[in-house]
């Protein structure tokens, strides 16, 4: 089908704002009155709080407030299971915890006064090693987590918060019917989302005491239910306005400062702007877990995966707080199974309790580092059966009706194509252009985001449309999508669809951002909704008698009539998962052998995609994804030591540069099938999580060095080739 | 202890008092009211706070604003002309050169001092200037894209 507006390379027409310096986001939120709030952190991985003594700072002028948790009630927050206290209690629990609060004048006198407070600590034993964590022993964290609200019923030890399983067949009997029988352990690093705003919020309280919030949060309702909670007050009393949000990636999903920003509003009297300095992002944000990983795999002779086991620990850190999903672990470890049929599957993933960060959730939770393992995984295998890798994979991609271990069987299987493809345009079968290169390839599939989106349109009396819509503005380019959507279907110019942001009274819920389902269930939302205006039009049309009248003629005739033309619709993607998007990526790298360097000489991506809506917007997810794969590949790594993360600028922390990235190739395969509007798939994970495997292969078969943790330094090269040597 | 400086921000002279430990990007943010520069690092690293101090590039968060006391301040909010964007803004925006936005400010002000300084500038001399101005949302290559663009544009 042709359409007007839909696959049109449309520009950021919604972005004149974020050009110009208009955009207001959390952080730039300023309320009459406005006062500053700043938090004390832990210094200790593990300890009892024995006394604080906040005298001086409540002595310092300009400070208004300080808070410890004995001035809060005893409320424990979480995104689905609520394991974190608002100000540590008694006891920290890792390095960064916040133990006090200060509001003041402004943020120089609210730091100062931070300096003023002084705690008292008693060292407990800690753990940082999730391995460690474990064992018989170990360090507890938690008492009794089985009785935080929202805990999972299994625990194995005290200290795992969740155990998430995927099963196919019998595991044991595939591997015995295998005739060989390959296993691998590998480590990814602990990562932050990277996004340059970070966390800010402001809290203000109306004369009726009306609980007015600003947040970088991506999901304005359930942040609304997670407030009440947090703050027990009615939902009804707090309303969320929504911001544009510097970058989310997965880690804007919780309460974070809000619940202290509120209570040092009731203590001030003002409204309360907290907003975390980049060092308190890298130390108490909510980072990607780091997990270790083991991958067994039983094959046939003729290079057939027969079983499959993969044991992932990831390392949770203090609080599970920060997940949001029922599981309160990580939906990405069922990728363990990668892009295969495998009959005979067992994945099981421990969130595992640490002195530690507490991690959450960062773009395609779980999937990098599962794919990370799998695909490196599948290469090793490969070469030990003396087939080429694109082959090995060949012989056991995933078809049509191919039962998921999550339950769906899959339709519209593009595995092959896509693979083919990527081997095509990156030139894999050809002679590589000389020594100390190699090429890599690496696969993954994600399914479409599923969820619930409520979307309202309305005929203005100047014949324009307006959308209005409660998902905040990631970034993504989705308010340019729904446009785009309601403009088809009405039949109406671009810039005849406008967009109101809603907030949370505008509407009853709306599942957010998140998951790749915006396009999805926005859209579906969007596109319904415009549908039925469409029907009202046509039938105020009908009713004046003259088809051809225009529509401000039509909207000024139901004004006339006291009527305003508008449809709601509420859309709710419950039950989808039998088509996925298939990624097929191939790296070009070269090594340098007196260091270890690697440099990505070409990168090549291939997609399996259902119609694009946005072709600028769509490639803009591609790009933006698989650069940030290739710096959890690369350079990425919050290094750790004994709880303590010592990279804690993005000084120290690095995130790739604009010269960091490689020439890149695109392969779309366009398949009309998608649940979305016009059939549309999603695309905002799709790129990320192939990109760290996809290079590992490409150094193993440029120097036969295979580095079986992240990220790919040049240092871990660089010994891998004086290993090699010294065995030669 | 406080100051009062002079400080001409896009044209527009002020006189603000301020103590002498404020950022100069605390000072436009919050003094001036002008929240279009952002803090991404705090630390010079990110270029989310870049604006240019009598037309060259500086990362406003480590700067204090007593050291701009008297000089011109070029933010973004001063790019555009008359209500017509800067080539560079429009560029960004046909071309899918932000997403989130965050990084924007800094990423148009650092292109603008680039095209002013070459205005024909080759893709690597495009990367090597922008080096400081990270972006986490587009990959870069959308960045590279606008700034031709914006070349293209200004030289026509
Ligand atoms: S905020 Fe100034 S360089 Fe990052
Ligand atoms: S557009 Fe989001 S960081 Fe650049």
């Amino acid at each position: 089908m042709a359409h007007r507006i839909v696959g049109k390379p449309i520009g950021r027409l919604d972005g004149i704002e974020k050009v110009s310096g208009e955009a207001r986001y959390s952080g730039d939120v300023m309320l009459p009155g406005l006062v500053w709030g700043k938090a004390l952190r832990s210094p200790l991985p593990h300890a009892r709080i024995l006394r604080i003594d906040t005298s001086k700072a409540k002595a310092l002028a300009g400070v208004l407030a300080v808070l410890t948790a004995r001035d809060l009630p005893d409320i424990l927050v979480g995104r689905r299971m609520f394991d974190m206290p608002l100000l540590a209690r008694d006891r920290v629990r890792f390095i960064g915890e916040r133990v006090a609060v200060v509001a003041a004048l402004d943020p120089d006198i609210a730091e100062e006064a931070l300096a003023l407070i002084d705690v008292e600590y008693e060292d407990l034993p800690a753990v940082f090693d999730p391995v460690e964590a474990i064992k018989d022993g170990a360090p507890i964290l938690h008492e009794n987590p089985g009785a935080y609200d929202g805990a999972p019923s299994e625990r194995p030890h005290p200290n795992v918060q969740s155990v998430l399983r995927f099963k196919l067949g019998d595991v044991e009997a595939g591997f015995r019917a295998s005739d060989r029988v390959f296993e691998h352990t590998f480590r990814t690093q602990l990562d932050h989302q990277g996004y340059l705003e970070p966390h800010a919020g402001v809290v203000g309280i109306d004369e009726d005491g009306r609980v007015q919030v600003w947040a970088s949060n991506k999901m304005p309702f359930r942040l609304k239910e997670l407030l009440s909670q947090a703050l027990q007050l009615p939902p009804a009393q707090i309303r969320v306005n929504l911001t544009p949000i510097g970058g989310d990636f997965g880690g804007k999903g919780s309460v974070m400062d809000l619940p202290l920003a509120y209570h040092l509003a009731r203590a001030t009297g003002r409204p309360v702007k907290m907003v975390m300095r980049y060092t308190e992002e890298l130390m108490a944000g909510n980072p990607r877990h780091p997990a270790v990983i083991t991958m067994r795999t039983g094959v046939s002779k003729d290079g057939r995966i027969v079983a499959r086991r993969v044991k992932a620990l990831f390392n949770s850190g203090a609080y599970a707080a920060f997940k949001p999903a029922p599981s309160v672990n990580l939906g990405g470890t069922g990728m363990g199974a990668g892009v295969y049929r495998i009959s005979h599957l067992l994945i099981e993933a421990f969130c595992v309790y640490s002195n530690n960060i507490p991690c959450g959730h960062a773009r395609s939770p779980g999937e990098p580092q599962m794919v990370f393992a799998g695909e490196s995984h599948m290469d090793m295998i490969a070469r030990e059966l003396s087939l080429d890798p694109a082959e090995f994979r060949r012989r056991n991609l995933l078809r049509d009706g191919d039962l998921l271990a999550n339950g769906h069987h899959l339709e519209h299987v593009r595995a092959s194509e896509t693979l083919e493809a990527a081997l095509k345009a990156s030139h894999w079968s050809e002679p590589k252009p000389g020594p100390w290169i190699g090429r890599g390839a690496a696969m993954t599939h994600r399914h479409i985001g599923v969820g619930f989106t409520n979307a309202r349109v309305r005929l203005e009396s100047d014949g324009t449309v307006t959308l209005l819509i409660a998902l905040p503005d990631t970034g993504t380019g989705a308010h340019l999508v729904l446009r785009q959507v309601v403009a088809e279907v009405l039949g109406l110019p671009l810039d005849e669809v406008e967009i109101e942001i809603a907030t949370t009274d505008d509407f009853t819920t709306d599942s957010g951002v998140g998951g790749s389902r915006v396009t999805h269930t926005g859209g579906r939302a969007a596109y319904h909704a415009a549908e039925k205006l469409k029907e009202q039009i046509q039938a105020e049309a009908a009713k004046l008698g003259e088809p051809a009248s225009s529509l401000s003629a039509i909207a000024q005739a139901a004004a006339r009539e006291g009527r305003t033309l508008e449809a709601s619709h509420f859309y709710d993607a419950k039950a989808h998962g039998a088509v996925t998007s298939f990624t097929a990526q191939v790296a070009e790298v070269a090594v340098d052998p007196a260091t270890g360097q690697v440099t990505v000489r070409h990168f090549t991506t291939a997609h399996d995609v259902g119609t694009i809506i946005n072709p600028i917007g769509h490639q803009g997810q591609i790009e933006g994804g698989l650069i940030q794969g290739l710096g959890f590949a690369l350079m990425e790594e919050m290094k750790t030591e004994d709880g303590q993360i010592s990279t804690l600028s993005l000084g120290d922390f690095k995130l790739p540069t604009i010269q960091d990235i490689p020439p890149l190739t695109t392969v779309l395969l366009e398949d009309a099938v998608g649940p979305g509007p016009f059939n549309a798939k999603a695309i905002g994970e799709g790129s990320i999580s192939a990109v760290a495997p996809a290079i590992a292969n490409a150094v193993a078969d440029a120097c036969g060095v295979r580095i079986l943790d992240l990220p790919i330094t040049a240092e871990k090269v660089y010994f891998g080739l004086k290993d090699t040597e010294r065995r030669s | 202890m406080t100051r009062v400086i002079r400080l001409i921000v896009n044209g527009t002279s002020h006189e603000v008092e301020i103590p002498t430990y404020r950022t100069l990007l605390d000072c436009l943010r919050y003094d001036l009211g002008l929240t279009g520069s952002k803090e991404g690092c705090g630390v010079g690293v990110c270029g989310a706070c870049t604006v240019l101090l009598d037309g060259k590039m500086i990362s406003s968060c480590i700067a204090l604003a007593v050291f701009a006391d008297g000089h011109a301040v070029t933010t973004v909010e001063g790019l555009a002309e008359d209500e017509r964007l800067h080539p560079v803004q429009q560029a960004f925006m046909d071309a899918g050169g932000f997403q989130c936005g965050i990084c924007t400010p800094g990423q148009v002000v650092s292109a603008k001092a680039l095209l002013d300084a070459i205005p024909n500038p080759s893709d690597a001399q495009i990367r090597e200037w922008m080096v400081g101005n990270l972006c986490r949302c587009t990959g870069y290559y959308k960045i590279v894209e606008s700034i031709r663009a914006a070349a293209e544009r200004s030289r026509a």
